[in-house]
């Protein structure tokens, strides 16, 4: 997030609207995609613990690669994880003919406004709404692909957690984080959410609302309707709220600018005492298979898989 | 979810390029299922081809049929002293070995197994453990297992009955196979435990004590053979158990021939809703088929080729035409004591050629089993009784003699049939007559004392194993 100091208030309450507007619509999208479409998933595997220990070794060398890389090579890596995220997520919904019409629409105008339309106020939003678009879609589908995969809510809450100490590691010890938005900022597939108003560019990160939507989504699946409604008013008020005035308070100490907001450092904990809380308070997680049998489910129904013969234990 | 990606990867490299499968990538595979139906419910998409291979395609048959042929016979001819004297006779040029070409070795028979055991061990192998044939159908032969192969059927077997569910976590199997069938006693148990199904080896013991079994430890699973499944039906039916006293969901037969009358009668007594009739033999295992619900047998593409020869020209049977099923086993899946083209002398009919309707459409069919080579009755140049007519109307007579016990000789184009007394009692010789013509049978019947029964015929289980409560006084003890 760069800002400039006109009004550190207007800035602030900039900054808030547009948090709000990109995790309220990413997580309730999100949501709605949960209940109302089935994606498929492979014959065998399921989310596991270990599985969040390879997102995280993923997600810590992605600063690394992100100043190693050549631009060209991150943006190809870019254009490949946007195609198959948002084929997957998106093939179910509007057939698979329309899915590569609209990814290929979509990614193609990111990386033609990203060089030709960046001389204006106007061809900065451009440039922010279409994005923001790409990264919504892209962050739906990713938590749609995790928790209909079988992400536990235990399995986010750690993950939460983990992210926590990233974006702490990453935003003070090793400040990366900071320069890395700052310094790829107007790049093809930038993953951020956001818009720009006058000369300054507010925006929520991609990583962010994919734990967003990913804590509703799987809350919702774990406990139902009453434990989502709790998860999202902490999504609203550490995500949104908390994530948005830190800036504020922080410029009262010192007027340093231009601040690159931890959001994990706060919605991390909370997600993980907020989890602990519902273990606590409603039990067991449900599985999918018991989601999918209760009433809380309205996903279309898929044909499900006819087995046939295979070897099997000899008999004589 | 990831790391399930690339077992399965894995997996899929070593079946494609033929190399040793890592077993214990198998079991951990096992595991992902479960965990996968413990979560979902059931698998995901695609599970079709994760079970059956993505072989529905005939020439893609073809093709991986004749890669898994080459492969293997390249292996025979260097380390089994046997086939290396075979294919050299043979003198076939094993890179361009071929379905085709594949005619020019001559059928292993089950006597060549019996002379000569040692010629079939692999040299580059070690031996681990022996199994024997039953030897209901002549003088038994024994096969040498590896560690390996040990390790690898069981993780296969339970792959794919996880996957279909045929075994679950909740599911009791109690298993009423002889204790001398040593591999199917312990891969069956092997299964059970990757499956982390419970499992109760009983072996063949006294029908009573195996239907004692069955209602007190809720077992949910019987395996067994239907000779015996016939004593436990009759058994159960003397005591007037039913559906209520026990828990079964399914029985999975093998090993002879399961007549549609003791398929239903065990549904109705034992209150099963699912039967299966699958093929299996020691000699070509891990290969093994099931029945579908048009009864034709579907044997396993994916672990060895399966042809059906005629009885007389060894050419391959004409759609309708009786032959008798020949089996290679493909390399990496028998490494011990392999058998190539194995001349199992079990006897199916050919089914009209034109594509199948059934659920298990994509994989080539045969008809059920009908009964041993040597077991034929031929009345006349084109008339050929089977075993399985025999007994499919033996057993369905309104006396329920489960299992049939019979002999069977032709004589001047008639069928010479001897049938123990307890089969027609109540019923009479002329009924029976009367029922055998509307099968299509026309015998001569001689009725013989109970007390021949078995001698009649021999069953699996007749394989009888005795425990110091059921076993005669020991003299002197």
């Amino acid at each position: 997030m760069t800002t400039e100091p006109i009004s550190l208030l207007q800035q602030t309450f900039t900054e808030f609207g547009v948090i709000m507007v990109g995790l309220i619509a990413v997580s309730a999208c999100a949501l709605f995609y949960f209940r109302h479409v089935r994606m498929e998933r492979p014959p065998v595997g399921t989310f596991n613990g270990r599985d969040i220990g390879v997102l995280l070794v993923f997600i810590s060398t992605l600063p690394f690669l992100y100043a190693v890389l050549p631009d060209w090579l991150i943006t190809c890596l870019l254009v490949l994880t946007f195609t198959s995220s948002l084929f997957i997520g998106y093939k179910p919904v509007v057939g698979a003919t329309r899915a590569w019409l609209g990814i290929g629409l979509l990614i193609g105008l990111n990386i033609w406004t990203s060089h030709h339309l960046m001389g204006s106020t106007a061809g900065w939003q451009l440039w922010w709404g279409e994005l923001s678009i790409l990264v919504g879609l892209g962050a739906i589908a990713v938590a749609n692909l995790y928790v209909q995969g079988g992400m536990k809510l235990q399995y986010v809450a750690w993950f939460a957690l983990a992210l926590a100490v990233y974006d702490i590691i990453f935003a003070t010890i090793l400040p990366l984080t900071d320069k890395l938005v700052a310094g790829y900022l107007a790049h093809p597939l930038d993953p951020l959410l956001g818009m720009r108003f006058g000369i300054d560019n507010y925006g929520v990160g991609l990583g962010d609302l994919l734990i967003y939507a990913l804590f509703l989504t799987a809350t919702y699946k774990a406990y139902g309707a009453h434990a989502a409604r709790l998860a999202f008013g902490l999504i609203v008020v550490v995500g949104g709220v908390v994530t948005a005035f830190v800036p504020f308070l922080l410029n009262f100490f010192d007027t340093e600018l231009d601040l690159l907001v931890p959001s994990q450092a706060f919605f991390g904990p909370a997600a993980f005492l907020f989890y602990l809380w519902m273990k606590h308070r409603y039990g067991r997680e449900r599985t999918m298979g018991e989601y999918r049998a209760s009433t809380d489910s309205a996903a279309l129904t898929t044909t499900p898989a006819q087995p046939a013969p295979a070897p099997e234990p000899a008999s004589v | 979810m990831f790391e399930t990606g690339v077992r399965q990867f894995r997996m899929a490299m070593s079946m494609v390029w033929g190399r040793r499968i890592d077993t214990r990538n198998i079991g951990r595979l096992v595991d992902d299922v479960l965990a996968t139906l413990a979560e979902f419910g059931e698998p995901g998409a695609d599970a079709q081809e994760l079970l059956g291979g993505p072989l529905a395609d005939p020439k893609a048959q073809q093709e991986f049929a004749t890669r898994g042929l080459r492969r293997t016979a390249r292996r025979l001819a260097t380390a089994s002293p046997f086939y290396a004297r075979r294919l050299a006779a043979a003198d076939v040029d094993l890179a361009k070995l071929d379905l085709a070409g594949l005619r020019a070795i001559p059928v292993t028979t089950k006597q060549d197994l019996v002379e000569r055991p040692g010629d079939f061990l692999c040299t580059d192998v070690a031996a681990y453990l022996t199994t024997r044939t039953t030897g209901t159908t002549g003088r038994p032969a024994e096969i040498w297992l590896s560690r390996y192969e040990m390790e690898l059927w069981p993780a296969l077997g339970a792959l794919g009955s996880v996957l279909r569910e045929d075994l679950r976590p909740s599911d009791i199997m109690q298993v009423n196979v002889s204790s001398q069938a040593t591999a199917a006693v312990h891969l069956t148990a092997a299964s059970c435990r990757l499956a982390r199904t419970g499992c109760r080896l009983l072996g063949v013991m006294a029908p009573d004590s195996a239907l004692d079994s069955l209602a007190e430890s809720g077992a949910t699973l019987l395996f067994t053979y239907p000779s015996y499944l016939a004593e436990l039906v009759t058994s159960a039916r003397r005591r007037g158990m039913g559906p209520d006293d026990f828990k079964l969901r399914c029985v999975n037969l093998g090993g002879e021939v399961l007549s549609p009358s003791l398929d239903q009668a065990a549904r109705q007594t034992l209150g099963v809703p699912q039967i299966e009739d699958s093929f299996s033999m020691t000699e070509v295992i891990p290969v093994t088929g099931r029945t579908c619900s048009q009864s034709h047998l579907h044997i396993d593409l994916n672990s060895g080729h399966t042809e059906l020869i005629d009885l007389e020209t060894g050419e391959p049977a004409a759609p309708g035409a009786l032959g008798t099923v020949v089996i290679t086993p493909y390399f990496p899946y028998r490494d011990c004591m392999p058998v190539f083209r194995y001349d199992t002398r079990d006897v199916a009919r050919r089914l009209p050629d034109g594509p199948l309707s059934c659920e298990a459409s994509g994989i080539p069919a045969i008809s059920q089993i009908l009964g041993k080579a040597d077991s034929l009755l031929r009345l006349g140049p084109a008339d050929v009784i089977t075993p399985r007519q025999l007994i499919d109307a033996i057993e369905a007579l309104p006396t329920s003699p489960w299992p049939a016990r019979y002999r069977a000789t032709a004589h001047g184009g008639r069928i010479q049939l001897t049938l123990p007394a307890a089969a027609i009692t109540d019923y009479g010789e002329a009924a029976a007559r009367r029922h055998f013509a509307e099968a299509g049978l026309d015998v001569d019947l001689t009725i013989v004392s109970d007390d021949q029964a078995t001698s009649l015929r021999h069953t699996r289980s007749d394989l009888r194993e005795a425990t110091f409560n059921t076993q005669h006084a020991l003299v002197g003890a």
